[in-house]
Formats: C-alpha cells, sequence, structure tokens
C-alpha cells in the first residue's frame, strides 16, 4: 500500500502524459510494489535500496525543475528585451510625444534643430515591404504550386532543396549582390543616378521572403487530403481546375500564413535593405516612384546606432525606432500564429467548422489570380524590357482574363501551368544567378593567405583569417548558450507536461523571439549585455545575443523532433519500471539526435550569417590578433563584408572572396542539414 | 454476355513497382447492370476499380499492360483523354469525401468544370441530382449548409449526387458502405437498385451479402487474379471454383 502511494506520488505525470486509463495505471503500480515487496523479502541490503532509491527520487525532481528553468528563458527573455527597450525608449516619447514621434514627417536627429517624426521611416518599411510582396507572392505560390503538384519527383527533389538554400544565403551577402549587381543594373536600365532605390529594395526582400513563402505554402498545398483531389478528378474536372477550384481554397489559410510569414522576414531585414534602398528618409514624391531612394526603421537602427551617443535624445529616439518596429513585426507574427492555429483546429475538429474560412478562401483566391496574372508578368516585363512589350503582355493577359470563360479548360490549364511553371523557373534562375556572380567572381580571391592572414590596407590586401576564426568563436558560443537550453525547453514542453497555459505561455515567447527582427536583438543586446551587464563590446556580449536568437529555432527542431517518437517507445521503457529521466535520457534523446541535429545546424547557418545582432554587441572591423579573453570583441565574416562593400572603395576582389567563403560556409551547414534529414527520413519509419 | 459488355478488359496487367498487383484480368462489365467485385483485402478489386478511370495514373510507379475497352474503345493510351473518361465514368470513394464547402457547391462543382455557368440549369441539375442521390428531402432547405455538417451516409450519398451531376454512364463505388452504419448502408444499397435503370454500376465491397444483396453479376478476386465472374445468384449458389467457395462460406477472407 505505502509503495503503492508513493508510486503515484512520484509518477504523477506518466499517467497524464500517456492517457492511460484507471485500470493499466493501477495494474502498473501494482506490478511495481510487488517487485518492491519481492525485493523487500529478498534482499539482506534493503536499507540500501531505499537509500538508493531517494536519490533517484532527487535527481527525478531536480530535472524537472531544471528543465522547467530552461524553458523559461525564452519568456524572460522577450520579457527581457521590451522591458530595456521601452525604458530606453521612453524619454524620447515624454519629450516629444508618442503622436508626434510616429506622425512627425522630418527625421533629423542630427539637425541643428534635431526633429524625431519617424513617419517616413515607417512609410519606407512599409512601402518596400509591400513592393517586396507584389513580386514574391505571385512568384512564391506560383512555385509552390509547381513544387507540390506539377514537378517530377526527380525535379521536386532537387528543386526543393535548392529553393530552400535561398533561405540559407546569409543577408549581407543578398546586401553585397544588391549593392554590387542589381543596383547597377537598376542604374543603367532606368538611366537614373544611383540605383539604391525602393524598387531595388523590394526586388531584393521579394527574393529573401521567396524561400519561406515557397516552403510554409508548399507544405500547407500538400496537406491538402488527397481525397479531395480524387473527388474532382473523379468528375472529371482538369488538374489546374482541381488546383484552382478544391486545392489552392484548401490550403489558403497555410498560404496566408506563408505570406504574413514572408512580411515578417521582409519588415525585420537590416543589412540587405541598408545596402541597397539609398537611405534618404523622405517619402517617395509621388509616393508611387519606385525610382525613389526610401529608409526603412531597421535600416536607421543599423545605420545609426553606432554613432548616438549613449543617453543622448537621438540615442533614446532610436529605441523608439526599436519599439515602433518591434510592434509592427510582433503584430504581423501574431497574425500568422493565429492563422496557423485556426488551421489546426480545423483540422482537428473537422466536422462543420470548415465551410467559412473555405468560402473566404475562395473570394481570396479570386484576389490573388488576377495579381498573379496581371500585376507580376508586365511589372517584371517592364523591368526588363521596355513599356511598349509590358503593355501587349498585359493586354494579352487580360485579354485572357476576360476571355477565360469562353477558353476551353484544356487551354486555360496550359497556360496556367506554363506560368506557374515559368514562376518556378525564374525563383531557380535568380537562385543561379546569385550563386553564379559570387562565385566566379570569388573564386580568384581564394588562397591559403586570404585564408590565414589578417586583413591589410583597410583589407583591400591580406585575409580574412582573424574573421573566420571570429565567426566560428561567436557560432561556437551562441550553440553552447542556446543548445542546452533549447533542448531543456523542449523536453520540459514535450516530455514532462501536458498542454496548458504554461506551454502556451512558453510556445508564445519562444514564437515572439522567433519573430523579434535580428536587429532588435543587437539592440537590447547593446543596451543590457554590453552597458546594463557591463560586458563591454565583446566576444561573450555577441554570443549571448546570437544565442539568444537562435534559441527559438532550437526549441521548435528539438520538439519536433521529440513528437515524432511515438508514444509506445516512452510506455515500452516506462513499463520495464525506467523513471522519467532514464526513459529519457537512454532512449528518447537517443531517438532524437538526427532532428536536434537538423535544427542545430540550421541555426549555426543562422548565426553564422547575421550581421545585425554583433553590430553594437562584439564586432570590430580589423583586429590583427585574436581575442585572447571573451571579454574582447572580435572579427566576423558577415561585418567585413558590410563593411568592405560598403565603406572601403577599391576593395573589389577581397569583397567577393569574402562574400564567397561566408557563402560557402552558410551553404555547407545547411546542405549537411538537408542530407542528415534526407537520409533520416529514408531510413527512420516510425 | 460479352456482346453488350460496355466495359471490357483483356489480359489486363498492373505493376506497383515490382509488385504484380493484377494478373491477366479479362472481365466484361454489362450496360444497366450492378457489378459486384468481391474478395479478400489486397485482391486488387479497387486497384482494378481505379483503372477503369485511369485514377492510378495519380500514383507514382504504375505500370499497367492490356487492354481496357470503354463501349469498344481502348482506355489506357497516353492520348485517352483522361479528363473526358471520368466524366463519363464517374467514381463513389470509400470515405466520403465531399469538399468543405456548402451541399450547393459539391453538387454544382462537376457542372460548373465542365462550362455549365447558367444558374437556372445548375439549380435544376441539384435538385433532379440530389433527387436522384435520395438527398433531396433532408437537405432541401439548408443546402448552402456546409457539406461537412452532414452526417456520414448523408455525406456518402452527397458524394453520390455529386457524381450523378455530370450525368456520368457508369459509376464505380470502391466499398461506399464500409465507413457506414448498417440504417446509412441500407438507405445506399435501395439507392444502388434505383440506379440501375439510367447507369452502369461497378461495386466494390467486402461485404459478401451486400454482393448478393444488390448486383446482378459478380466477380470474386484473389491475389489479383479474377477466379470467377458471373450472375450473382450462380457465384453464391453453386461456384465452381473451390477458392471461391471457401471464401463464401467464410473459410478464409
Amino acid at each position: 500500500m505505502d509503495s503503492d502511494s508513493f508510486q503515484r506520488s512520484r509518477e504523477p505525470d506518466i499517467v497524464h502524459r500517456a492517457e492511460m486509463s484507471d485500470t493499466p495505471v493501477q495494474a502498473h503500480s501494482v506490478f511495481s510494489g510487488l517487485s518492491l515487496a519481492a525485493g523487500y523479502a529478498h534482499s539482506p541490503f534493503q536499507s540500501g535500496i531505499a537509500a538508493l532509491r531517494d536519490p533517484g527520487r532527487l535527481r527525478e525532481s531536480a530535472m524537472k525543475h531544471l528543465w522547467f528553468s530552461t524553458a523559461i528563458v525564452s519568456v524572460l527573455a522577450i520579457l527581457l528585451i521590451i522591458v530595456f527597450l521601452i525604458i530606453d525608449a521612453y524619454p524620447i516619447f515624454a519629450a516629444v510625444g508618442v503622436y508626434d514621434f510616429i506622425a512627425g514627417r522630418v527625421w533629423d536627429p542630427a539637425g541643428a534643430a534635431p526633429a524625431y517624426g519617424i513617419l517616413p521611416l515607417i512609410a519606407g518599411t512599409l512601402l518596400v515591404t509591400f513592393g517586396a510582396m507584389v513580386f514574391a507572392i505571385p512568384l512564391g505560390i506560383g512555385s509552390a504550386v509547381f513544387l507540390a503538384e506539377l514537378a517530377p519527383p526527380q525535379v521536386r527533389a532537387v528543386a526543393k532543396p535548392a529553393i530552400e538554400l535561398l533561405a540559407g544565403i546569409p543577408s549581407v551577402v543578398y546586401g553585397f549582390f544588391g549593392l554590387i549587381v542589381l543596383t547597377n543594373w537598376l542604374r543603367i536600365t532606368f538611366d537614373i543616378a544611383s540605383g539604391e532605390t525602393w524598387l531595388a529594395a523590394s526586388l531584393l526582400l521579394g527574393i529573401m521572403a521567396l524561400p519561406t513563402i515557397v516552403s510554409v505554402s508548399d507544405d500547407a498545398i500538400r496537406a491538402v487530403p488527397r481525397s479531395y483531389r480524387e473527388g474532382s478528378f473523379a468528375v472529371g474536372a482538369t488538374h489546374w481546375q482541381t488546383i484552382r477550384s478544391v486545392v489552392l481554397p484548401a490550403a489558403i489559410s497555410g498560404i496566408t500564413a506563408a505570406i504574413i510569414l514572408g512580411m515578417g522576414r521582409a519588415i525585420g531585414e537590416t543589412m540587405a535593405v541598408i545596402m541597397v534602398a539609398g537611405n534618404a528618409a523622405i517619402i517617395p514624391d509621388p509616393i508611387t516612384n519606385a525610382l525613389s531612394p526610401v529608409r526603412t526603421l531597421t535600416g536607421t537602427l543599423g545605420i545609426e546606432m553606432g554613432e548616438a551617443a549613449v543617453g543622448s535624445a537621438h540615442y533614446h529616439a532610436l529605441f523608439g525606432v526599436a519599439v515602433v518596429l518591434l510592434a509592427i513585426t510582433l503584430a504581423v507574427n501574431m497574425c500568422a500564429r493565429m492563422i496557423l492555429q485556426r488551421i489546426q483546429e480545423r483540422h482537428e475538429g473537422a466536422a462543420g467548422a470548415g465551410y467559412g474560412p473555405i468560402r473566404a478562401g475562395i473570394d481570396l483566391i479570386r484576389l490573388y489570380t488576377p495579381i498573379f496574372l496581371l500585376i507580376v508578368p508586365s511589372g517584371l516585363l517592364a523591368v526588363a524590357a521596355d513599356l511598349r512589350t509590358a503593355a501587349l503582355a498585359l493586354a494579352v493577359v487580360l485579354g485572357f482574363f476576360l476571355l477565360r470563360e469562353r477558353v476551353s479548360p484544356k487551354i486555360s490549364q496550359k497556360i496556367a501551368f506554363g506560368l506557374i511553371t515559368s514562376s518556378a523557373l525564374i525563383v531557380l534562375l535568380i537562385l543561379g544567378i546569385i550563386l553564379f556572380d559570387i562565385i566566379s567572381n570569388g573564386l580568384p580571391a581564394l588562397s591559403w593567405e586570404f585564408l590565414t592572414e589578417p586583413p591589410r590596407n583597410l583589407g583591400r590586401e591580406g585575409g580574412i583569417g582573424p574573421a573566420i576564426l571570429g565567426t566560428l568563436y561567436l557560432i561556437g558560443g551562441a550553440i553552447l548558450v542556446a543548445l542546452p537550453i533549447g533542448i531543456g525547453a523542449a523536453i520540459y514542453l514535450n516530455e514532462y507536461t501536458t498542454e496548458g497555459r504554461v506551454t502556451r505561455t512558453i510556445r508564445a515567447g519562444a514564437d515572439l523571439l522567433n519573430g523579434t527582427p535580428s536587429i532588435v536583438f543587437g539592440l537590447f543586446g547593446f543596451a543590457f549585455l554590453v552597458l546594463f551587464l557591463n560586458l563591454g563590446v565583446s566576444l561573450l556580449a555577441g554570443q549571448i545575443t546570437l544565442g539568444l536568437m537562435i534559441l527559438p529555432t532550437i526549441i521548435r527542431t528539438t520538439e519536433e523532433a521529440l513528437k515524432a517518437i511515438p508514444d509506445s517507445l516512452r510506455e515500452g521503457s516506462l513499463a520495464l519500471g525506467a523513471t522519467r529521466w532514464q526513459t529519457i535520457s537512454r532512449v528518447i534523446l537517443p531517438s532524437a539526435v538526427p532532428g536536434i541535429l537538423t535544427g542545430t545546424i540550421l541555426s549555426i547557418g543562422r548565426a553564422a550569417g547575421e550581421t545585425a545582432p554583433i553590430l553594437f554587441t562584439a564586432v570590430v572591423f580589423s583586429r590583427r590578433l585574436l581575442p585572447t579573453s571573451v571579454f574582447e570583441p572580435v572579427m566576423a565574416l558577415p561585418y567585413h563584408l558590410f563593411i568592405l562593400a560598403t565603406n572601403v572603395p577599391g576593395a573589389e576582389r577581397n569583397q567577393y572572396g569574402t562574400a564567397l567563403v561566408l557563402l560557402m560556409l552558410v551553404v555547407g551547414v545547411y546542405l549537411t542539414a538537408i542530407l542528415i534529414r534526407n537520409r533520416y527520413q529514408k531510413t527512420v519509419t516510425w | 454476355m460479352e456482346n453488350n459488355a460496355i466495359l471490357k478488359t483483356e489480359n489486363l496487367n498492373l505493376y506497383y513497382g515490382g509488385n504484380h498487383a493484377l494478373v491477366d484480368i479479362t472481365v466484361g462489365i454489362r450496360k444497366n447492370r450492378v457489378t459486384a467485385l468481391i474478395g479478400p483485402s489486397g485482391c486488387g478489386k479497387s486497384t482494378l476499380l481505379r483503372c477503369f478511370n485511369r485514377l492510378n495514373d495519380l500514383i507514382e510507379n504504375v505500370q499497367v499492360d492490356g487492354t481496357i475497352l470503354f463501349n469498344g474503345r481502348p482506355i489506357t493510351g497516353n492520348d485517352m483523354d483522361v479528363v473526358d473518361l471520368r466524366k463519363r465514368i464517374g467514381m463513389v470513394f470509400q470515405k466520403p469525401n465531399p469538399f468543405p464547402t456548402s451541399i450547393y457547391e459539391n453538387v454544382a462543382y462537376g457542372p460548373r468544370v465542365h462550362g455549365i455557368r447558367d444558374q437556372q440549369r445548375l439549380n435544376a441539375i441539384v435538385e433532379r441530382s440530389l433527387k436522384d442521390a435520395a438527398l433531396w428531402g433532408e437537405v432541401k432547405d439548408r443546402l448552402h449548409a456546409s457539406a461537412m455538417s452532414l452526417s456520414g451516409g448523408q455525406q456518402q450519398r452527397l458524394c453520390i449526387a455529386r457524381t450523378l451531376a455530370v450525368e456520368p454512364e457508369i459509376i464505380l463505388m470502391d466499398e461506399p458502405c464500409s465507413a457506414l452504419d448498417p440504417i446509412a448502408t441500407a438507405r445506399i444499397e435501395n439507392l444502388i437498385h434505383a440506379l440501375k435503370k439510367k447507369y452502369t454500376v461497378v461495386i466494390v465491397t467486402h461485404n459478401m451479402q451486400q454482393a448478393a444483396r444488390v448486383s446482378d453479376c459478380t466477380g470474386f478476386m484473389y491475389l489479383g487474379r479474377l477466379i470467377e465472374f458471373g450472375e450473382t445468384g450462380l457465384i453464391f449458389e453453386s461456384p465452381r471454383a473451390e477458392l471461391t467457395n471457401n471464401y463464401i462460406t467464410g473459410r478464409f477472407g
């Protein structure tokens, strides 16, 4: 009896976890009780066993608390970020007034009469994001439809990772490509003084948002039950009719979430935008003038944070900008979260609930189709050829659109599939151009000296050895910070609790952290780690900042890996009398290693490529010696490339060399992750 | 009997990768009759059914050899217009699979994709199809409610109505009652009886009593082969093959 109640109190969670009915639980406990009793009867070392059991119990409870404490780190982090930003932004809100700060039309914090109106910056962010979406939504959805519906398996096996690779290219490399190639091309095409424009920023951000839109939409389309497709085929609908009238409406929530996530990425991007947007804090005049330079909220932070004196009005104004930026991105991400949650609920409780959203979905499709058919091809043509060709194409497409009722389903299927396939080809072509440009120009710069020597003559000569090592130090430290915390949090969320308020809060924290723009991490790192904790601009501050940034990725991928492990494995171990922690450490974690590894590698890729979070926390442009302690600043590849590309004329060879090394590092890391994923997808089927 | 066959296969073989799923099937399906295909799980009866409307095309690694004739014309070739074929040979699936839209939209979907846009014609088609599927009385007041709000049996009749709306010549039914309760099953069976006046029905079923109740002809399949095919009465009362006898007397399956 004693041992029975002891068992109950010790492992109450198992009961919840496995959702066993009452009878098996009792059987389980009775069984343990019997074995214990048998132990007592047999053993002369009974007191020894009891003593051994006690530390076990202690360890179990200590483990649980340990994992709980790691789980709340992400919640604490997002709270700290918000608190610190608001504290540092408060003086400017108090001095200027919230309304005048947001609605003021002049941003001139360094002028003789400083002005702190961020309306031009908000306008810049919104315009650039809008432009990026006009370009990325049709291409992204088209590519997703191609991947999910049209591509033969062999093509898909290559094209899908290729498009995902686009996501792995560091933003500073995109910015570099945009600065050297894209703006130059725009300058010549439109015959303007500088190609650094709203259009350039939108094109570049569109490209950067594409992989997110494609991946998430592709998942949504593939999640549409096959029975819907079969039902449509069985009444003699063509493939395109099936896609248009059944598949896309059923996938619309996921596609919408994909678009919002892509928007979030575009709004939060810093480095690439700084390098191509021109950064004049003006509202374009007229507002549709896509060839006007613009400045975004993120760009302002990236440019001015290094110049503002700590504690000055300018400094506080920048934190005000960060608060507004954070509010916008969090709102966008919350939208995506809510939509995704609605989908989940619908999938779970399918009956009755499905009708409303689908109806709305069909209406949305009707909205998207003209965008897809009209704006994009003509816009692309206007850029690529000239206005006359564009007008002609527009007329043809418009004619088709008006006549489509009379066009036979087979013809319209041909046209639609042509457009879909070409959108996927365009995306792959963009990837090809970027990679070709960087590789072909970067290869000549590579040499042993380049990889090992410190830079000379402001980086025009010499190598990037300290930058490579600095980046490796930063990555290593970030992983050391994030891996234990992230895995612990995932273990707590998945193994120790049932869904409830606590897990919802923790997940919300991780999601919010995930949606926080990287430049905001940089600002927070500067205010909290560099100044408040007095770490100075140092390797350690950079490592912690990057670690916080990649934490959500590690939590999420680890959780997915843990979720993929069937409960029967847990029950099998628990039924042998193993404790919770024994089960986790010996059965669950080893099985989850591939998933955790994939997540870790993806985080490494992200940490290696990020510039904004280390901009004010860890890096210097040039330093001959390696840091001797974590309290000294370091060089880093992305920052080195950023400065070389924007501030050092005549360093083209080493710019491309640095870009190539950074690209190889990150792409190599991503390829490893993809290979691991594919390998284990093949070998492990639960 | 072969002469008025609307659907005929000759030495049909089908492979899923290396798996030989259908072996030398030669069968004739007669017009305006109900033909049942019975046999244990995995015997190939659903696969055979899906050959008739080329739905196996959706599955990778499927290879088909042999001839299938629909109204005397081969349908296995690459030049076959599968969209038109599926319009003329409709299908009802094992699990009801209405689209997650309204009842009306589900039935109107087929005519719409085939170019009918006139609202009154659509209304008439929807009403006729729902009546033919014996569902009209239950849903006529809520045509614009979600199809997902119907019961399983109603959903299946809605799927039948959706099939009828495009006026196919043949209706393929892949275990249409396996997800339904006995009362819903009885209604579908009555419906099948009524349908054969206008349509040819091929039904795959697990349930031998059902085959005996609804069909005119029955084929027994085992391990990808058509063991026996003939009048339902004969198959059930005096089967020629011992395998058939063992199966229908419940010795295996």
